[in-house]
């Protein structure tokens, strides 16, 4: 079976050279998605972040990924922005609908230190999430200032100045990091070795 | 919360050089190399400023930044002589994860900065900031300390993060190079004034000055250079003499 992980290619700015790399480091196979049709070419997807909600959401609409992500059935990883759009509706330049594949919002950071809150930062399991297996007393990277507001569908928190975050979700077999693997160290390699390694199915 | 160790390297391609105080360059090794040996010593970044090329109105030198790039599982953020909005993008596209302008946001251009915040986010631009000191006040300098603005520090500290920088990197023209520890009034005064995080740069000479500048000032980051690239300390000896002294970094 062919285990091509496909990373969504949208907007002008791109952390997409890095997470390439991260994936090679963890022995995966990658195709870069820059149209529609490649989707079906992957067996799972990772979406990136880049920029702002509201841009991130009208790329993929000009780039006509909406209507294969809403489709989409394949092990999803959003990476920080790319979790946030995972998301219902988001609150960046304005209100945009997100993906809604998670129910929640993301809202600006409401904490009592400097935001956007960057650095290294551990993570508290709330609920299992095979992406993080083995990792849950490791340190990742966060560069941030939206978070995304969710209830129900959390599997780590983070605190950063004494304000709980979610930090990454997971629903089905849709996950989302607030933080950025690609740039974590042997442990965010270690990530992706867990998503390469997910059985495809649903 | 943790106090990111950034690994400042000043490039005179092809080479790393050590200015000291901006003035007199001392070849310290290949950016790649030393990107390297510092990410596996565990650094929490690794920031490349092209310290040459502005002054000289060169182009950036792509190659051996993504070179080191492909170095480091760790942020790169990357610094000198960005122009253009193409600058910002080119480099976001061979790996850097920050870009720092100084020079033509502050002589030619301020708004480059709010165009490029729109775009990339305000996460991924980084004002440096080199100051220096008067009776009263600081100055912003550009080109490495060589060329006056006539602007006050304090000013434009705050103009950027009203205009969209997401982190300020500062330096001292004054203490930049000289290992005598670093500007502390100067470090306070920016982080207090504002709400984005400061890195700030010039002036370790020795374990005690960056655990003096953290207590006293408290930024989010600082930038180290020549403590490391003279081989007097690792990263490893500078998290384990923080963490000794209750300062929070990251393993």
């Amino acid at each position: 079976m062919s285990n091509i992980i496909g990373i969504v290619n949208y907007g002008i700015a791109g952390n997409i050279h890095s997470i390439e790399k991260a994936i090679k480091a963890a022995g995966g196979q990658t195709l870069v998605i820059n149209k529609p049709e490649q989707f079906n070419e992957v067996d799972k997807l990772v979406l990136p972040g880049v920029g702002s909600f509201k841009d991130a959401m009208q790329e993929l609409e000009n780039d006509n990924f909406l209507e294969p992500l809403r489709n989409n059935t394949k092990p999803i990883l959003g990476i920080c922005l790319g979790m946030q759009i995972l998301s219902t509706v988001g609150f960046e330049y304005g209100t945009t609908q997100g993906l809604d594949f998670i129910t929640a919002e993301v809202k600006p950071m409401q904490v009592d230190a400097k935001v956007p809150h960057v650095g290294f930062n551990t993570i508290d399991v709330v609920n299992n999430n095979e992406v993080l297996n083995d990792l849950e007393d490791e340190e990742f990277y966060f560069m941030h200032s939206y978070e995304v507001v969710n209830y129900t569908e959390i599997a780590t928190l983070t605190n950063y100045a004494n304000h709980k975050f979610v930090s990454s979700v997971k629903k089905g077999n849709i996950y989302g990091v607030q933080f950025h693997p690609e740039k974590s160290r042997e442990a965010g390699i270690k990530l992706f070795k867990n998503f390469i390694n997910l059985k495809g199915e649903k | 919360m943790n106090t990111r160790i950034i690994v400042k390297l000043d490039v005179k391609p092809p080479y790393v050089v050590k200015p000291v105080h901006f003035e007199g360059l001392r070849k310290m090794g290949i950016p790649s190399e030393m990107a390297k040996k510092y990410y596996d010593q565990g650094a929490d970044e690794v920031m490349y400023v092209d310290i040459v090329s502005s002054l000289y109105q060169r182009d950036i030198i792509f190659e051996e930044i993504e070179k080191t790039a492909n170095e480091l599982f760790i942020p790169f953020g990357v610094g000198g002589a960005v122009r253009t909005v193409d600058d910002f993008s080119k480099l976001f596209h061979i790996g850097a994860d920050k870009v720092a302008i100084n020079t033509f946001a502050v002589q030619e251009e301020p708004d480059i900065i709010n165009k490029a915040a729109q775009i990339f986010g305000n996460q991924a631009v980084v004002v440096n900031i080199e100051a220096k000191k008067w009776d009263n006040y600081w100055e912003c300098y550009t080109d490495c300390g060589r060329i006056r603005s006539g602007k006050d520090v304090l000013e434009w500290a705050k103009e950027v993060e009203q205009r969209g920088a997401g982190e300020i990197l500062l330096q001292s023209v004054d203490a930049d190079g000289r290992n005598r520890g670093f500007d502390l009034e100067l470090c306070k005064k920016v982080v207090e004034l504002v709400d984005i995080p400061v890195v700030v740069s010039s002036g370790a000479g020795s374990l005690e000055d960056i655990k003096e500048v953290i207590e006293y000032a408290k930024p989010s980051g600082v930038a180290i250079a020549s403590l490391l690239h003279y081989d007097k300390c690792t990263i490893k000896d500078i998290k384990e003499y923080l963490r000794k002294n209750n300062i929070e970094v990251s393993r």
